[in-house]
């Protein structure tokens, strides 16, 4: 069963096109992970998804049925700007948005996750009077008090500090667990590896990667070689076979060009400095992100 | 329907709970009556100072005429005949030789006099006043202050200087003033309303003197305050919706509601906003003319009309805002749009005491049935006392209702498309063509 279900999306602003052609299938139950650069069409598409922006082309599903215009009280979404009352107080707010949403008093949940996520004791306090992770906490809290069995949010961890984001990651997780299929979208690529069962790429409008953690990498082979070596950096330079090397501070990524053996690069390194580890891995997925999208990007192909 | 309902709540209560709101109440009729209300202090808190007048008289027998008459008009207008306590300041003249040998040295003294308030003005009645074939300078009376530009002693005074002149001149040709007086008497129209049959009775009624409030006050008071209802719903809605759309609430607003039940929430508010505050003063108003005995000068059907065309002016008017206010993305936008919302309250309000001076003629007829105008201007003129024929308000009625879908139908549109739109404020050609194809 797909939650959510794009054919041949287009959406156009005057002459800009924000999402072109795309199409995607997120598993019921899943967390589907959306990255992409700044402008590439994310936010875009949650909006159309959730049904405030309409396509001018193609069809958007969710749980199979065609809902364009329509809002749908099992869908909790989270916008990437803060979006909250400033003047109201947080427990009167969460319930006004929890109850705009579902239809129903929505009290006892504000309670619980008011105390699951620390901010039991700001409940009576103004919006205003809020960091900007309570903010962001509180919704969080907005979006899944009306118990959504599909949850869109746009960069959840911006701007929350680690405890807070820990808080927020097991939240969404245990959310995964009790049926919730998730769609977030961000910028860190940990956490795209981390949390996502499935990940989508969007750069400049259109779909640049779409599956598994590992049937992405899969798709760029092991063509990465991890590296501590003494002299860090300037002992790697200059190595014959790479197309790339990445200095990560700590250790090297060199990225190998097709046909390159491995042994090969060891034997030279070793021949320089004295090697504390070498190992050959998968891309990581923020490697392969820089490859499409970063300065140097390849041609892009459209997955 | 019910997101609508949850959202016209909120936005209501956040607007009624809020001390400005409570403030408004009370300042809003100060800033749109402020004219009236300050005549009106003035009216009941007089300055009864005594006021002192010094008259020169270079022609010697005026001088005695002119302190008569003003002395009657002092007696006259100072006392409240019913209640016997003063409601008018007195007034007293005296009469000071003249010095042909140095006029200069008394102006002097008698305006140090006025700069030590001993006096208030001092008037000096020129040599030629009485004598028939004197020059313009000889005839000339002068009047000498130091008071602002609206000046009422100088209003008071003319009477008695001319009656008193008067006076003198016929004393002067043998006539008897009082006589001449009685002749030549004005005959004033008094202002009767028109006579009815009692519908019970059968009797003929009687015709009740008409009051300055029934013809001009209550009608003007009428229109004022829905100028001011719509004015303080719609104009606010503009910064709300666009203050709501730079703080991203709209965005979050937006996922739980269509852009359609998010518009219609917020004008549902405004609406109850106006209805609150208008029930505030038509209650306080209908107070005011029952304690006048004004009661019966406001039929009570004008109160159902004045509600209908707010409703629809309010509703009208308030999704126009909605949807500019979701077009800016400025409250600087906002400030350059809040013209476009106001001008149809405003417009009106220009030709008002043209249209109350001739309610019924052919200009007055069309623009109160220009939709736009018709709840200002129709209602000002079936609340005069002649009326208006009895199909208008119905015709009236009709064009409004059916501009008012036609607004908000297109309101939306620009609403749905505005309120997630970023950057510039799009120009008129992008505006008519998401009015037109959505």
């Amino acid at each position: 069963m797909q939650a959510v279900e794009l054919s041949g999306v287009t959406k156009t602003f005057g002459s800009v096109t924000a999402v072109d052609d795309l199409s995607l299938a997120v598993p019921a139950g899943s967390v589907y992970g959306f990255i992409g650069p700044n402008g590439s069409g994310k936010t875009t598409t949650m909006r159309m998804i959730v049904n405030i922006f309409y396509p001018d082309s193609g069809t958007v599903r969710l749980f199979g049925e065609r809902r364009l215009g329509a809002r749908a009280e099992w869908i909790g979404y989270l916008p990437e700007e803060r979006g909250l009352y400033q003047k109201m107080a947080v427990r009167p707010l969460l319930e006004f948005y929890g109850e705009l949403r579902s239809g129903r008093k929505v009290t006892e949940e504000v309670d619980r996750w008011l105390e699951r996520l620390g901010l039991k004791d700001w409940a009576s306090r103004k919006v205003e009077a809020l960091s900007k992770g309570m903010s962001q906490k509180v919704q969080f809290i907005a979006a899944v008090v009306p118990r959504p069995k599909l949850l869109i949010l746009d960069e959840p961890f911006t701007g929350l500090d680690p405890v807070s984001a820990d808080a927020l990651r097991d939240a969404i997780l245990q959310l995964r667990r009790d049926g919730v299929t998730v769609i977030l979208s961000t910028h860190d690529m940990h956490v795209a590896e981390s949390m996502c069962d499935y990940i989508l790429m969007i750069y400049r409008g259109r779909k640049v990667l779409d599956g598994t953690l590992a049937s992405i990498q899969d798709q760029y082979g092991n063509d990465t070689i991890r590296v501590e070596a003494e002299g860090g950096l300037a002992s790697v330079e200059h190595l014959a076979g790479l197309e790339q090397v990445r200095d990560l501070g700590q250790w090297q990524e060199l990225r190998m060009t097709r046909g390159c053996d491995p042994q090969q690069v060891l034997r030279e390194l070793v021949a320089r400095t004295r090697v504390t580890s070498f190992s050959v891995v998968k891309p990581s997925l923020h490697d392969i992100f820089v490859r499409i999208a970063g300065p140097a990007a390849e041609e892009v192909h459209v997955a | 329907m019910r997101r609508t309902l949850l959202i016209a709540k909120r936005d209501y209560l956040a607007t009624v709970r809020t001390r400005a709101f409570v403030v408004g109440l009370i300042v809003a009729p100060m800033l749109f009556g402020g004219g009236f209300l300050g005549v009106a202090l003035m009216r009941a808190k007089p300055d009864l100072r005594l006021r002192r007048i010094a008259i020169v008289d270079h022609t010697a027998a005026a001088a005695g005429a002119i302190i008569q008459a003003a002395r009657e008009k002092s007696d006259r207008g100072a006392i409240d005949r019913a209640g016997g306590g003063q409601i008018a300041p007195r007034y007293e003249l005296e009469s000071v030789a003249a010095d042909p040998k140095d006029d200069d040295a008394l102006r002097l003294a008698l305006s140090d006099r006025v700069r030590r308030l001993e006096l208030d003005a001092f008037v000096e009645i020129g040599p030629g006043v009485l004598r028939p074939g004197a020059t313009a300078a000889e005839r000339r009376v002068t009047y000498y202050t130091n008071a602002g530009g609206i000046d009422q002693l100088r209003s008071w005074l003319s009477g008695p200087v001319s009656d008193g002149i008067r006076m003198a001149r016929l004393a002067q040709l043998g006539i008897d003033p009082a006589r001449l007086q009685e002749l030549t008497a004005g005959v004033p129209l008094e202002g009767m309303s028109l006579v009815a049959r009692d519908e019970k009775t059968g009797e003929i009624g009687q015709a009740r003197k008409r009051s300055e409030l029934e013809g001009f006050i209550v009608p003007y008071s009428l229109v004022l305050l829905m100028a001011m209802m719509v004015m303080l719903g719609a104009s606010p809605m503009l910064g709300s919706v666009t203050l709501d759309k730079t703080q991203r609430v709209a965005e979050m607003l937006l996922g739980a509601a269509t852009p359609m039940e998010l518009m219609a929430g917020k004008v549902l508010a405004a609406v109850g906003v106006s209805l609150t505050s208008s029930a505030f003063y038509v209650v306080g108003g209908l107070f005011v003319l029952q304690g006048l005995g004004l009661a019966g000068t406001l039929a009570p059907g004008i109160i159902v009309w004045f509600y209908v065309y707010l409703l629809a002016d309010m509703v009208m008017l308030c999704s126009l805002a909605a949807a500019l206010g979701a077009l800016c993305s400025t409250p600087q936008d906002a400030q350059h749009l809040a013209m476009l919302v106001i001008a149809p309250v405003v417009l009106p309000l220009f030709v008002l005491v043209a249209v109350m001076s001739q309610p019924n003629s052919i200009l007055s007829t069309a623009l109160s049935l220009f939709p736009l105008f018709t709840p200002l201007l129709m209602l000002v003129r079936q609340a005069l006392p002649a009326g208006v024929p009895g199909w208008q308000p119905w015709v009236g009625l009709a064009g409004v209702l059916v501009t008012a879908p036609a607004i908000v139908w297109v309101a939306a549109r620009l609403f749905r498309i505005g309120i997630m739109f970023q950057g510039k404020l799009p120009k008129g050609a992008d505006i008519l063509r998401w009015a037109i194809r959505g």
